[in-house]
């Protein structure tokens, strides 16, 4: 069961993806963030155990699905407004869920990792990210060419262990060999 | 659950590729992913509109608000009997994860529980100012004062170039505790970082003409210096006990922590010059001087400046660093000591990246969770690792 520093930990981490997560069902982020604080409440309150950090993650987003489709079906939202048979059978679907569970995934990996560089490196990453040129992310930072290139290359020194290894918020250990008794 | 360690690997080979600037269309479909959703991953991660639309979301979610409100409804009982179940049930679970986060009595409310503030926190901006006539200031991030010399504000005191020419001149200090940092701008435009348990000696005015000196009593200063052709070619100087560092407009890193026995000079960009004991050792950018004070030694390598130099942009990065390096540095910025029950645990090497305003807990509870240590216990400041 977690323990109040684990459960803020686990708040603070995962509260925002969840949310964005959920309004891809709901669309309504009021709702989603009211569907996502039940959920939290509940593992409060009920002292669900969990086995490692994986099973948590896996019930939250399994816990907010089910509670979203709960709500679509609900008389109260059926009144206002009703998804169409087609439209519900897509929420319902694993690959929807698999797909949006993948956006959030990503986009919060890729926002932590580039958050632990410094600012303009950061800046430039993005910008790539965005499809922009080395020029043309040159001319819009107005930097050079060459240091663009630059930093693109510090900045994927620094972060293919933090993607490439075992990844977590903000912080990355990944122990030499030797010293490992693997 | 396996399905679930697979969206994340998958997300993760992702994010990779996304960074890289290389194309997604080489990554492996599979039952769980079609290359339509593929496609559909990588717009949501690089469309404008898509982008803004979730960061438009982001911003009507109040994290911090929505946990206090959390906080309200768990501490109402329904009914009482259900408070003396649920403070029942966190007894047991705090004496049987063995890490004891509090040591207040545990017939707290329900409320207190999840309230508790930290003993431990990470640090924050604040030093004391210690003015040329003895008198000290203790500054924060929210301190706003103007002196005749200085004008303090935000997470900086800036030192104004004022006409007033003095004849001798006049010293501050600036002294950061354990769990702080700040910096300074001095009157001729150089710029100070400093980390947590550190002095710096410094005139109010430098006088035209003459070179520049400033003294690192102790601890760990980031200069970016106002060039020499700026300030009527006066050289600028930083002194430490025997070690002085002569500046031709640059930036550059010097630590000497009073609880280590070595001496790091990292030049980032510019040139400088190390006199010690009249011998002089001349550094070129990426490298990085070690003085040992035991043999008088001074050895020079080339180092990942970025990693070196973080910490001034809040970000704590270790190159192949021991443990136990990591935890001193860590035990300055919270404030705390660290004691290892095993040695060979601490001698372990990492790479890491870490940023400054993250709970100690999470810290802990990584290392644990990658079977470095067994357990960590944190009592009041101190943490012991097993």
């Amino acid at each position: 069961m977690l323990s109040a520093k684990e459960f803020k930990t686990l708040f603070d981490q995962k509260y925002v993806p969840l949310c964005l997560f959920t309004n891809k069902y709901i669309n309504d982020i009021e709702v989603s963030k009211d569907i996502v604080q039940d959920v939290f409440i509940k593992i409060w309150a009920k002292k669900i155990t969990f086995r490692d950090k994986n099973c948590i993650h896996s019930y939250l987003y399994k816990s907010v699905k089910n509670k979203s489709l709960d709500y679509l079906k609900s008389s109260r939202y059926k009144f206002s407004e009703a998804l169409s048979d087609h439209d519900m059978a897509r929420l319902e679907s694993d690959s929807y869920f698999y797909r949006e569970i993948a956006v959030i995934e990503t986009s919060d990996m890729i926002d932590d990792a580039i958050n632990t560089l410094p600012k303009k490196c950061a800046q430039i990453i993005r910008l790539s990210m965005k499809g922009l040129t080395n020029l043309s992310v040159a001319e819009e930072l107005e930097i050079s060419h060459n240091t663009v290139k630059a930093q693109k290359k510090i900045a994927y020194r620094r972060l293919k262990p933090l993607l490439g290894g075992i990844y977590m918020m903000g912080l990355v250990f990944i122990s030499t060999l030797s010293n490992f008794n693997l | 659950m396996r399905i679930f360690q697979r969206i994340i690997e998958f997300s993760r080979s992702i994010a990779s590729s996304k960074i890289e600037g290389a194309t997604l269309k080489g990554l492996k479909t599979s039952d769980l992913f079609t290359n339509e959703d593929i496609d559909y991953i990588q717009k949501n991660l690089s469309d404008a509109d898509l982008l803004k639309e979730r960061h438009l979301l982001k911003r009507q979610i109040n994290k911090d608000k929505d946990f206090k409100k959390l906080q309200d409804q768990l501490s109402i009982p329904k009914s009482k009997i259900r408070w003396n179940y649920v403070a029942v049930a966190i007894l047991v679970g705090i004496i049987v994860s063995s890490v004891i986060i509090t040591s207040s009595p545990v017939n707290h409310s329900f409320q207190d529980e999840v309230f508790l503030p930290d003993a431990i926190n990470p640090g924050t901006d604040k030093a004391t100012l210690t003015l040329e006539d003895g008198s000290k200031i203790q500054i924060n991030k929210d301190t706003e004062l103007t002196t005749k010399s200085a004008n303090i504000k935000g997470k900086q005191i800036v030192y104004n170039n004022s006409t007033a020419t003095l004849n001798d001149t006049k010293y501050n200090y600036l002294t950061i505790p354990r769990g702080g940092q700040f910096s300074i701008v001095l009157s001729d435009g150089t710029k100070v970082w400093l980390n947590s348990e550190s002095q710096l000696k410094y005139p109010i005015k430098f006088i035209e003409g003459t070179p520049r000196v400033v003294e690192l009593i102790y601890g760990e200063a980031y200069f970016d210096v106002s060039p020499v052709s700026e300030n009527q070619a006066a050289d600028f100087h930083v002194l430490h006990n025997d070690h002085a560092i002569q500046v031709l407009g640059t930036e550059f890193n010097l630590k000497s922590y009073k609880d280590e026995s070595k001496i790091y000079t990292t030049l980032v960009e510019g040139e400088v010059t190390i006199n010690f004991k009249e011998k002089k050792h001349l550094l070129s950018p990426n490298e990085q001087s070690v003085l040992n004070l035991h043999n008088n030694k001074l050895t020079v390598s080339k180092v990942d400046v970025y990693a070196e130099t973080s910490w001034k942009d809040g970000i704590f990065a270790f190159e192949k660093k021991p443990l136990k390096e990591i935890m001193a540095v860590l035990s300055r910025w919270y404030d705390i000591k660290v004691i290892f029950t095993k040695s060979d645990v601490s001698d372990k090497r990492f790479y890491g990246a870490l940023r400054k305003d993250q709970n100690i807990t999470s810290i802990l509870e990584r290392i644990k969770e990658y079977d470095i240590i067994k357990e960590y216990e944190i009592k009041g400041k101190t943490i012991v690792l097993r």
